[in-house]
């Protein structure tokens, strides 16, 4: 890489930068004696997010060099910048709330979980940075420890969450099953590195053309086994199938907030990371990886749903609903990007209505688990359906947020997963794979019944009076805002769904390149 | 000293080392109950993916794969921090490393 390369992609990453300065500011000042001064972390946090998002937005219209998918990392930061911001205000409590932080002024027994104010907000940082750099990655060595950027802080922050034995746990369970995960892929990268001798994504895909040409169309075997070990070992960070197991105990284990953070934030840095690897060898997938990932993602649905009719702990339901929509986003992964013109406008485009719908799936999740956070039994976290029973009559504010985030899982319009679901299915229908579009209409089906369980014990139940609000006045305008957001996008997604074709745009004119997809493209015309 | 390329018999036993260690660890991982040594297994892993990329940099005479050996030593150490932390706060609160005294969740 040349200098003038170098300083160009430096200048495309003053967001992370930024994010970086602000995350070891948090880091510092939570260091600090006095209380004022840790107070302030969580506002340093927040100008943080909103500093990276201007700075997002002023360089969208500016190439910063990553090639093909400079537009996809543009979306995606800025993205996770403002979602970042409603998980932000949702997690402002955490480290409060801990009996650990009340008393440390008066610690007389050393304990490390004591010591936690401000390092939330730095790990929290780290971890979005990670997101923002796994989507501005042109090579191997980058995405690795960009993804692990982002799924290291998470494990202190689940570890540290809470006052109980159980999150401990959930920590030991994540963190050890996320180690795994990180050897699988990077024996996968590896693997890839060695089929083709380099590691930047440009130069992989050059060379696996190459290869493909000569070997008869047929993908090389290393190439192949790599591809397939990173996507397993991905699979771990959006929680679908083969690496899925540890995401209800561990969802049900960290404090709600935190919970709400794990279900987004490394679920969009999987599915971009994943993103980034199928277009190395670009669509349509080889066979074999196409029946990998279609396995995959009929699987993760079905496996989601069915268990997910099955819990008594709303957590643990809203664990398995995510992953259920780590399957409905596999699909549009399967779909790639427009090759079907004839599909027509936003439908056709399968790594678009991936980027829609994690935004529309993260502000739905983060809503109904922020509804939960405001509530509190007995001291603890309210997690059964029991807590939420009749909460329309002790808090009906909080159950119509709840109600809206939960029909915007199921796909109701007019609320923006409904948009997100009729685009995915509009581009797997456009690329032909009918078979699954049915299992993803029939999952969401089954889904609707758990999630109106959700619903109708929220309106219907009798109320329970063990249960109160925390009363933390950010939580609740976080639940707001994600719900709100999920309403208006749903009515007026037009500036969304523009937005997230523009971001794939730039990998279509790079695949048209290609001689299948071309012929496919005039044969239709 | 200029370097040669290895031939591909010789990387494949490389390679064969990196796998086999790869497997142990993975083997390792499933097997035993006492954290220390799980992560000591998840190490394992790493090590031997260090192996094949230190192979494959030789194989196609570029230094690539070796930078990525530090970057995944140097991802190593921090996982190896957090593990040790980990444990250490699991300890004091079960006096006990199997990991079979960690499955309350459930459902």
């Amino acid at each position: 890489m040349h200098k003038a390369e170098i300083i160009q992609k430096v200048a495309g990453l003053w967001p992370e930068i930024v994010m970086l300065i602000g995350a070891t500011a948090c880091l510092f000042i939570g260091l600090s004696k006095g209380k004022g001064p840790r107070r302030s972390t969580p506002w340093i946090a927040a100008a943080t997010l909103v500093l990276a998002a201007l700075l997002v937005c002023g360089k969208s219209s500016v190439s910063d060099g990553a090639g093909a998918l400079a537009g996809l990392a543009g979306y995606v930061k800025l993205a996770v910048a403002g979602i970042g911001l409603i998980l932000l205000m949702v997690a402002a409590g955490v480290p409060d709330q801990l009996r650990q932080t009340r008393d440390a002024e008066a610690a007389k027994d050393f304990d490390p979980g004591d010591l936690l104010t401000g390092e939330f907000y730095a790990f929290f940082l780290l971890s979005l940075t990670g997101v923002m750099l796994t989507a501005g990655a042109g090579d191997l060595v980058w995405l690795f420890l960009a993804l692990e950027l982002t799924s290291l802080p998470t494990y202190v922050m689940v570890a540290t969450s809470r006052d109980r034995v159980q999150a401990q746990e959930s920590a030991v369970k994540y963190f050890f099953l996320g180690a795994l995960s990180a050897a699988i892929f990077l024996y996968g990268f590896t693997l890839i590195y060695g089929a083709t001798g380099s590691t930047e994504f440009a130069e992989i895909t050059r060379i696996a053309q190459e290869q493909i040409a000569a070997h008869d169309g047929h993908v090389p075997g290393l190439l192949l086994i790599g591809i397939a070990l990173s996507i397993v070992g991905i699979c771990f960070k959006i929680a679908a199938v083969p690496m899925h197991f540890y995401a209800a105990d561990v969802y049900e284990g960290a404090a709600t907030p935190v919970t709400a953070f794990l279900a987004f934030v490394p679920k969009t840095a999987g599915a971009v990371a994943l993103i980034l690897i199928l277009s190395l060898v670009g669509w349509p997938l080889p066979g074999a990886i196409e029946s990998l990932l279609w396995i995959i993602a009929a699987l993760t649905m079905t496996v989601g749903n069915v268990l997910g009719l099955l819990q008594t702990s709303v957590k643990r339901v809203l664990a398995y609903s995510s992953i259920a929509h780590s399957g409905y986003i596999v699909v549009g992964l399967l779909a790639g990007p427009a090759v079907n013109q004839a599909a027509g406008g936003a439908l056709g485009d399968g790594l678009a209505a991936v980027l829609f719908y994690l935004v529309a799936y993260g502000l739905g999740t983060i809503a109904s688990f922020a509804v939960l956070g405001c509530l509190r039994v007995n001291g603890d976290e309210a997690q059964t359906f029991d807590d939420i029973s009749g909460l329309h009559k002790r808090h009906p504010f909080l159950a119509a947020l709840m109600l809206v985030s939960v029909l915007s899982l199921v796909g109701l319009p007019p609320l923006v997963g409904f948009l997100g679901k009729v685009y995915l299915i509009g581009s797997a229908y456009g690329a032909g794979f009918t078979y699954l579009v049915i299992i993803l209409v029939l999952n969401s089906a089954i889904s609707a019944a758990y999630y109106l369980r959700i619903a109708s014990a929220c309106y219907f139940g009798e109320p329970n009076d063990a249960v109160e609000s925390t009363g933390q006045f950010p939580r609740y305008a976080g639940a707001l805002v994600a719900a709100a957001l999920a309403l208006i996008l749903g009515v007026v997604g037009n500036g969304l769904v523009n937005a997230s074709r523009n971001a794939t745009t730039p990998v279509q004119a790079a695949d048209t390149n290609q001689p299948v997809q071309q012929t496919a493209a005039t044969s239709i015309d | 000293m200029p370097l040669n390329a290895i031939d591909s018999l010789a990387l494949s036993h490389f390679l064969l080392t990196g796998a086999v260690l790869f497997c142990l660890g993975l083997i390792g991982f499933i097997s035993r109950r006492n954290l220390i040594i799980m992560f000591l297994c998840t190490e394992m892993m790493f090590q031997g993916v260090a192996v094949s990329l230190v192979a494959f940099s030789r194989f196609h005479l570029n230094d690539t794969g070796q930078t990525f050996v530090i970057f995944v030593l140097t991802i190593a150490a921090a996982e190896a921090a957090l593990a040790l932390g980990l444990v250490v706060l699991l300890f004091r609160r079960k006096k006990t490393l199997d990991a079979l005294a960690w499955s309350d969740l459930k459902g």
